[in-house]
């Protein structure tokens, strides 16, 4: 059982390389959304500090005093990218949200997809992941409510508390205990997604409801398979902050795209993964075709299709 | 004469106070300062019995009060402090800060209050029923922080008082400076406490949300009765301790030359001695700190030592026995970050981190006050820029020099900040609101009142070092401690002392920097070369070294501050040329004929003008440099696609 699920999570990964177009295609998108609100930030302060000796304190090191004083510039005014920025982040959540089928699509199909059949996937599907999306942000929601509840709790605790630490630990529970179940919601959603595009269930309460048996039936290896993944995620985001206060501002901002491109690979790696899984289940749980004749010999079969690689 | 007050004082001692004979004997033999005589006129004798309950939170006492009367006129009518009494709904405190923070609610643990049991005047009589709380700030009847007391017969000048007071305390939950949290105790603003003759009448000021106190010199002699368990912190030095049958102990303890008296007290805490030698004589070095910071204790320690250090040779000797560090609990920082003379308050939690340097300047600032209100004692309420400010000031040149002048606030992950630019971003976002010269309760609210009186003053004083030398500010300043300790200088005492050691006449600046609120802020509004033959149709190609300019650079003054500054012009020749512009008239306008084109044109080339509430706009390069932009723009881009794929993953 256990080589099996490495072989996984191994083949999940291996998915998201030779399907690695995706991962590019995100990121690049990522990167060019987040680019909008950036571009006129960077007029604004290159407006202030592109000809002043006094932002060489910016450059050499991080001046935390000269950059606040640069936040509160009147001319570069940072609070009016926040709006561009939150659109932006809308943006591209509904991009991502439209690229579930065809994420969805290429990993299940053993052969490379067109862009053509890519897209018209994501058009098939986009419908029924609206929907999934707001039974999640319904499921999701009492965790947001809890966890903020805890926070509000556990802040008070800090003061509190006998022990100066009870609060701290008693947040990082909660943290925990929250972050667990978002994954668990994230995994049933997942799963949820997963069967009603393979089996291409309509009826997505109906998904809902047998992804939630399947998925808790078989929690504690789905749970594994995610947690992995996730643990590689804030490795890697953990490594490369440790790095950035090592480096110049341009390796910095590299490594923090790699950390970034990583994350998003972390997340296709998840479906990748999550979609194997699926199918290896859906082949165990195939019902053994009755016997028609004695077995003399093995039938012949073709050569299953070698999967198209990029 | 002040023998004579010492001897009235202990025989008010044998008269009066229950069980004084034995603290009087203990202080017979104790002084608590490293002097053979005293150093302020203790115009004040404070004797103190108190009994705490550690359960309640609650405390009854007896004081007797020895006041020398040496306002020069007869005095009938006393006023007193009784600050305990701010923590409640309807004072003028908390009305100040409702009024600051309209999401403050009010909560039934912050209530306090200490109520007058009896008071006699010696050899006049009980006149309990002439206690009467008055507001002479803003006429709040429901404020009774301040009451006063007319006695029937007038107190002739040179003459002593004694009032002795039975009052009963009871703490709230810690909102400001006292209180308690679980099982510590601040002791502080906890007892009635005269008002100051100064000027001419009584100051004895109402508690306001944002000021602090004034008291006069004197000595204290407090007996304080706790739970034997508990772990004691006071001003002053114990000279006595006794454990009685009941389960408690009874600490004595003695302070001169002092003007204020606090204490703490918690189970927990976790003692530190060391000894300092200062230039009067050893400094018992105490540490009160919480057992789960015991790890920072050397920090404490060290930058404890260092602050003695520094003040002991820049600006003068420190001269009581005993400095006490008092580290409160979590959930008590309100108390925290607090001075009292030979006591104060730190503010840390268990992760404060090594390149946070929060730990070290609230120490050093509040060790600081020990001189900048402690002893020199500055009417903290009317002028809080002459005690917060300097000692802001002071904080900056101490740290600077101890943890270096770009790391003195932080150095962590590749980021720093020096405690002078935190001090100029606080003046930065109230530079026009109020005046440092204004009383604290009147500033336009508690946010202006910090950026001004702490942070304001402190880049004032950096920016006079650019007038005067950073040396001479320094001898300034020992000259103002020495000239005015234990005396209570005003402001106009602090700035001539500025102009007297420097020797320059002073008031173009304090006139628009202390008691004005003109900003200060100069921008190079044009810096260009063009070639001297852009007339002709064409122009033969440009050629380094040959090809002559003319290079414009014009100084614009754009705030109502007049402030002369020089003006930094590079030529990619390599020549520099200093000018300075007295910056009298609105801008000016620099032109030269050179075979050499601008580089750069940068006003207050060193940074000293502290002031200048714009440093982006104080220089030109020709040459456009976007490195800075870029790089800010470029963590800016990270966190929206890092928020952006957050976001996502919902989908």
């Amino acid at each position: 059982m256990m080589s099996e699920r490495s072989s996984i999570i191994l083949e999940g990964a291996g998915l998201v390389r030779t399907r690695q177009r995706i991962l590019w295609w995100i990121f690049a998108v990522n990167l060019i959304l987040a680019a909008g609100p950036a571009m006129p930030l960077s007029h604004r302060i290159g407006d202030v500090t592109d000809h002043s000796l006094a932002a060489n304190r910016l450059v050499d090191g991080f001046d935390l005093g000269m950059f606040s004083e640069l936040l509160t510039a009147p001319n570069v005014n940072f609070g009016r990218a926040f709006p561009e920025s939150a659109a932006t982040i809308l943006v591209f959540s509904v991009f991502m949200l439209f690229l579930t089928g065809g994420i969805l699509a290429s990993y299940e199909n053993e052969y490379k997809l067109s862009a053509r059949d890519f897209f018209a996937s994501c058009g098939a599907f986009f419908w029924r992941s609206v929907r999934l999306l707001g039974c999640f942000l319904v499921v999701v929601a009492p965790v947001g409510y809890a966890s903020q509840a805890a926070l509000h709790w556990t802040g008070r605790l800090v003061n509190d508390a006998a022990g100066e630490k009870t609060g701290y630990a008693a947040g990082l529970g909660f943290a925990l205990l929250a972050l667990f179940l978002l994954m668990a919601l994230r995994l049933w959603f997942d799963m949820a997604q997963i069967r009603s595009f393979v089996e291409d269930e309509r009826a997505v309460r109906h998904s809902l409801a047998r992804s939630f048996r399947l998925t808790f039936a078989n929690f504690g290896p789905l749970f594994w398979l995610y947690f992995r993944i996730t643990f590689v995620a804030w490795v890697a985001l953990a490594m490369g902050l440790w790095l950035c206060t090592r480096l110049s501002g341009g390796a910095a901002v590299f490594v923090l795209e790699i950390v970034l491109l990583v994350w998003i690979g972390s997340r296709l790696w998840q479906r990748a993964s999550a979609i194997l899984w699926y199918q290896r289940r859906s082949l165990r749980a195939q019902p053994v075709a009755p016997v028609a004749s004695p077995i003399s010999e093995p039938p012949h079969l073709p050569p299953a299709p070698v999967p198209a690689t990029e | 004469m002040i023998r004579r007050i010492r001897i009235s004082g202990l025989v008010a001692l044998l008269l009066f106070v229950p069980g004084a004979q034995l603290l009087a004997q203990d202080s017979a033999h104790s002084t608590a300062i490293n002097s053979g005589k005293p150093l302020s006129e203790r115009i004040v004798s404070y004797v103190i019995d108190a009994r705490v309950n550690a359960q309640s939170k609650a405390l009854d006492a007896t004081e007797t009060l020895t006041y020398r009367n040496l306002t020069g006129s007869s005095q009938d009518t006393f006023p007193f402090h009784l600050y305990l009494n701010a923590f409640q709904p309807k004072s003028t405190f908390m009305t100040e800060v409702r009024r600051d923070y309209s999401s403050f609610e009010w909560q039934k643990k912050y209530l306090a209050s200490a109520e007058i049991k009896k008071l006699e005047v010696v050899g006049i009589g009980d006149l309990t029923s002439r206690v009467k709380f008055i507001a002479p700030d803003d006429g709040n009847a429901d404020d009774r922080t301040v009451f006063q007391v007319k006695l029937p017969r007038s107190v002739a000048p040179g003459e002593s008082v004694q009032f002795r007071i039975s009052f009963h305390d009871q703490f709230g939950e810690v909102f400001a400076r006292t209180g308690y949290k679980r099982d510590f105790i601040m002791g502080a603003q906890w007892f009635p406490k005269i008002g100051v003759w100064w000027q001419g009448a009584w100051n004895c000021h109402q508690f306001h949300s944002t000021t602090e106190f004034f008291a006069d010199f004197g000595t204290f002699d407090v007996r304080l009765t706790v739970p034997q368990n508990e772990v004691v912190g006071a001003s002053g030095i114990e000279v006595g301790s006794v454990a009685n049958a009941d389960g408690t102990k009874t600490l004595s303890f003695h302070g001169e030359d002092i003007h204020d008296f606090a204490w703490t007290i918690e189970p927990q805490y976790k003692v530190f001695s060391e000894t300092y030698n200062g230039s009067m004589g050893p400094v018992s070095v105490r540490l009160l700190i919480q057992p789960g910071h015991v790890h920072q204790a050397a920090r404490h320690m060290t930058i404890l030592k260092q602050a003695l250090d520094h003040f002991d040779r820049w600006y003068g000797p420190y001269p009581y026995k005993q400095i006490t560090l008092v580290d409160p609990p979590h959930g008590a920082l309100q108390a925290g970050g607090m001075e009292y003379p030979t006591l104060f308050t730190a503010d840390t939690a268990w992760w404060m981190p090594r390149g946070v340097h929060l730990l070290e300047s609230v120490i050093e600032h509040e060790f600081g006050h020990q001189y900048w209100y402690g002893m020199v004692a500055t009417n903290e309420f009317e002028d809080a820029w002459l005690d917060e400010g300097i000692n802001s000031y002071t904080e900056c040149k101490i740290l600077d020099d101890v943890l270096g002048h770009d790391n003195s606030a932080t150095l962590m992950w590749g980021m720093h900040e020096s405690d002078d630019a935190q001090q100029r971003n606080y003046y930065r976002d109230s530079a026009d609101k109020d005046p440092m010269a204004r009383p604290g309760w009147a500033y336009m609210n508690g946010g202006s009142y910090g950026d001004i009186t702490y942070g304001k003053t402190a880049t004032v004083l950096l920016t006079l070092e650019k007038i005067i030398g950073e040396t001479t500010l320094q001898r300034a300043l020992r000259t103002y401690f020495i000239r005015y300790r234990f005396t209570h200088p005003t402001k106009e005492d602090f700035l001539k002392t500025l102009e007297e050691v420097s020797g320059q006449n002073l008031r173009w600046y304090f006139d628009q920097a202390v008691y004005g609120t003109a900003v200060l802020d100069y921008e190079i509004a044009q810096a260009r070369s063009d070639r001297l033959d852009w007339y002709q149709e064409r122009p033969a190609p440009a050629k380094k070294a040959s090809t002559l300019y003319r290079t414009t650079v014009v100084v614009h003054r754009k705030g109502d501050f007049i402030f002369p500054v020089d003006v930094l012009i590079k030529f990619d020749n390599g020549e520099n040329i200093r000018e300075r512009w007295d910056g009298r008239d609105r801008w000016v306008r620099y032109t030269y004929d050179k075979k050499a084109e601008l580089v750069s044109a940068e006003i207050d080339p060193e940074s000293e003008v502290r002031l200048d509430r714009n440093y982006f706009n104080n220089s030109y390069v020709v040459e456009e440099d976007r490195r800075a932009s870029h790089k800010i723009t470029h963590y800016y881009m990270v966190l929206i696609q890092f928020l952006a794929q957050l976001a996502a993953w919902l989908t």
